[in-house]
């Protein structure tokens, strides 16, 4: 398996408090790799490490194969990039602005820009201070696809959009990524939205990389249980770890447990109990739970 | 590359430029109303190097503009754009100078074409003569000298700057600190001498800038 | 046909894809030789993974439902009224199954449902 990014013992110290710690991501090539993670947990601090806006204190990182900072030039030609924050000049206008980054970058699709223009129905002679939150938005996200780059790296790209805008930008994005097979890097709060797009899942809490896994792992991880005559007590020899357990309603219990395999039901039964249902849990869901039991450890 | 940093520069200098340009063609014309006799020479130059305070005020605010205005949208998004173009930091660096020094061009133009049309307009007091163009000259390489230190100053990190300025400001507290002391060091003159006075590289800010002299 | 989809249900994404397609085959909704969205249509149109799309497609190619031809797409092939009516029959068991799952967690049994399907069909609760 190839990566489109690598880190190696990625570490990040600002002033005295804020740390990344040990970070070792990977984004395989042609992947869709959502990156979640609480406010503060590092995400856009790691971002800017990998494209050079910040200076890592420790580790090494490849990007698309090549080190960085060291290649950024021939990196990130081949890199798309919507930050957080809109970084494009506010008082050019949006036909200016796609004039300047087709400028600097070799592979502008001028053709495709103008069919996303008129799909996103920016107005070309709008300044883009002017623009409002949605229109910024899908300005930004067109420069970055009509680039036409290998790895797309998105933070946070529908943050504070409408449902409307949203549905344009991501359209446009899995559009692009079908064609090309390009790589995606994209953090978001909208966990919902990871859910349908991604196929790997990066979870960061408090400046370290906690979970790294394909999404069919991570929704197969952890498991609601409905369960029927449940004893008071649970065995500690039990296969699988219960995370949690309350009452769903009157009859039935709802555990939330990792590790589950549908063998394990022979062990409910022998307790006196039975597995009446045994439910995915959504990605919000897992989400939450990875982080509690992460937390929660001695 | 440069042709769109040079277009999109242009866009946030050019009210700057077009006000000194206009202010720089005025200049000589306006110097030559004054209305001396032409038989008091003395006064006639006098006047003339008044005014030559005025092109070196005009030059200092040509490059300030213009080098502050190469950087100024840049700041505001925190250079985050600039470092995210594939481009290498210093060939970047040196398209906003270069476009800079462009943008000079205009406003020192407009001081060649008034200057001469100021000479050609009025008499001119006997056995003196007009400097139109080495007044340009001096105009346009005091401009060029001018951008190229605020140029410096604003693309550097604000802590560069923080030390240019603080370099600057170190030298006046000496001053102070030696006069409380009662020394007669005379640290600011001495510290604008070496800068000023030739070879120093400000030494185009001193001297005579007369469209008429001897 | 795709209206149902929902990423948090237990099914995969692809699996879910490709049942809408089944069952609108085997209803007729669509008819032999139409041409499926393509991969960037539909995945665009979903906004899902387009990898999931591919696998959908390639899951319905096997089982005899899609054929793609290259460089025109993937078109609905004839299917056999076998195939149609195990199809239909597989369509509806999903629906029960879901609707027991979701009465079994609400602690009603088989026969609250009995109740509740008479209910339904002698034109109640309208």
């Amino acid at each position: 398996m190839t990566f489109a990014v690598e880190t190696d013992g990625l570490g990040y110290r600002a002033g005295k408090n804020f740390e990344l710690r040990d970070v070792n991501l990977r984004v395989p090539t042609g992947a869709i790799y959502g990156f979640l993670g609480p406010n503060g947990a590092g995400k856009t601090t790691t971002i800017r490490l990998l494209l050079g806006l910040l200076q890592a204190s420790g580790g090494r990182i490849l990007v698309l194969g090549e080190p960085m900072p060291q290649s950024r030039v021939s990196v990130l030609s081949r890199v798309g990039y919507v930050p957080d924050r809109p970084h494009v000049h506010p008082t050019l206008t949006v036909a200016q602005s796609m004039e300047l980054h087709a400028a600097f970058h070799v592979r502008w699709d001028a053709k495709w820009a103008d069919e996303l223009q008129q799909q996103f129905r920016l107005p070309r002679d709008r300044r883009v201070g002017s623009l409002s939150k949605g229109e910024t938005g899908k300005l930004l996200m067109l420069l970055a696809l009509a680039q036409r780059p290998d790895l797309l790296v998105l933070d946070e790209p529908t943050d504070g959009l409408d449902p409307v805008v949203r549905r344009d930008v991501l359209e446009a994005l899995l559009a692009y990524v079908s064609d090309r097979q390009a790589s995606v890097l994209i953090s978001s709060h909208l966990v919902h939205e990871l859910e349908r797009i991604c196929d790997w899942i990066g979870v960061m809490d408090e400046g370290s990389l906690v979970a790294e896994l394909p999404m069919r792992d991570f929704k197969n991880g952890i498991k609601r249980l409905y369960v029927t005559g449940a004893p008071e007590l649970l065995d500690e020899r039990a296969p699988f770890t219960v995370l949690s357990r309350g009452p769903a309603n009157a009859a039935v219990e709802q555990w939330l447990v990792r590790g589950w395999v549908p063998a394990m039901r022979d062990h409910v039964t022998s307790l006196g109990a039975t597995v009446t249902d045994v439910i995915d849990l959504d990605l919000e869901e897992g989400f939450v739970e990875l982080l509690r039991s992460f937390r929660d450890r001695p | 590359m440069f042709k769109a940093i040079l277009k999109t520069q242009w866009q946030w200098t050019r009210m700057a430029v077009l006000l000194v340009a206009i202010a720089a063609f005025a200049m000589p014309l306006v110097s030559m109303t004054a209305r001396i006799p032409l038989n008091q020479p003395r006064n006639f130059i006098a006047n003339m190097q008044t005014w030559g305070v005025g092109y070196v005020a005009l030059a200092a605010a040509l490059g300030l503009a213009v080098a502050i205005l190469a950087w100024s949208s840049d700041h505001r998004g925190h250079h985050v754009y600039a470092i995210a173009l594939p481009v290498a930091r210093w060939r970047y660096v040196l398209m906003r100078f270069s476009a800079g020094i462009v943008f000079l061009v205009p406003a020192v133009a407009a001081l060649a074409v008034g200057a001469r049309v100021a000479v050609s307009m009025f008499p001119i007091p006997q056995g003196l003569h007009a400097y139109p163009w080495a007044l340009t000259a001096r105009f346009g390489f005091a401009a060029v000298v001018a951008f190229a230190i605020f140029f410096a100053i604003s693309s550097a990190t604000a802590r560069t700057a923080a030390y240019i300025l603080g370099a600057i400001a170190a030298v006046f507290v000496a001053q102070f600190l030696t006069d409380a002391a009662g020394l007669q060091w005379q640290v600011v003159s001495h510290a604008v001498d070496l800068v000023m006075a030739y070879p120093g590289i400000l030494a185009v800010f001193s001297g005579r800038w007369a469209l008429i002299d001897v | 046909m795709f209206e149902r989809l929902d990423p948090r249900s237990p099914v995969p994404l692809y699996a879910q894809i490709a049942d809408a397609v089944r069952m609108a085959i085997a209803a007729g909704e669509v008819s032999e030789g139409s041409l499926l969205p393509s991969v960037r249509q539909l995945s665009a149109e979903l906004r899902v993974n387009p990898a999931t799309v591919v696998q959908a497609y390639r899951g319905l190619e096997e089982d005899g439902f899609v054929a793609t031809r290259q460089g025109a797409g993937t078109f609905v092939q004839a299917v056999g009224k076998d195939l149609r009516t195990r199809e239909r029959r597989n369509a509806a068991r999903r629906l029960v199954r879901d609707l027991m799952r979701d009465a079994r967690r609400l602690g009603l049994g088989p026969d609250d449902l009995q109740d509740a399907m008479d209910h339904e069909l002698n034109g109640g609760g309208r």
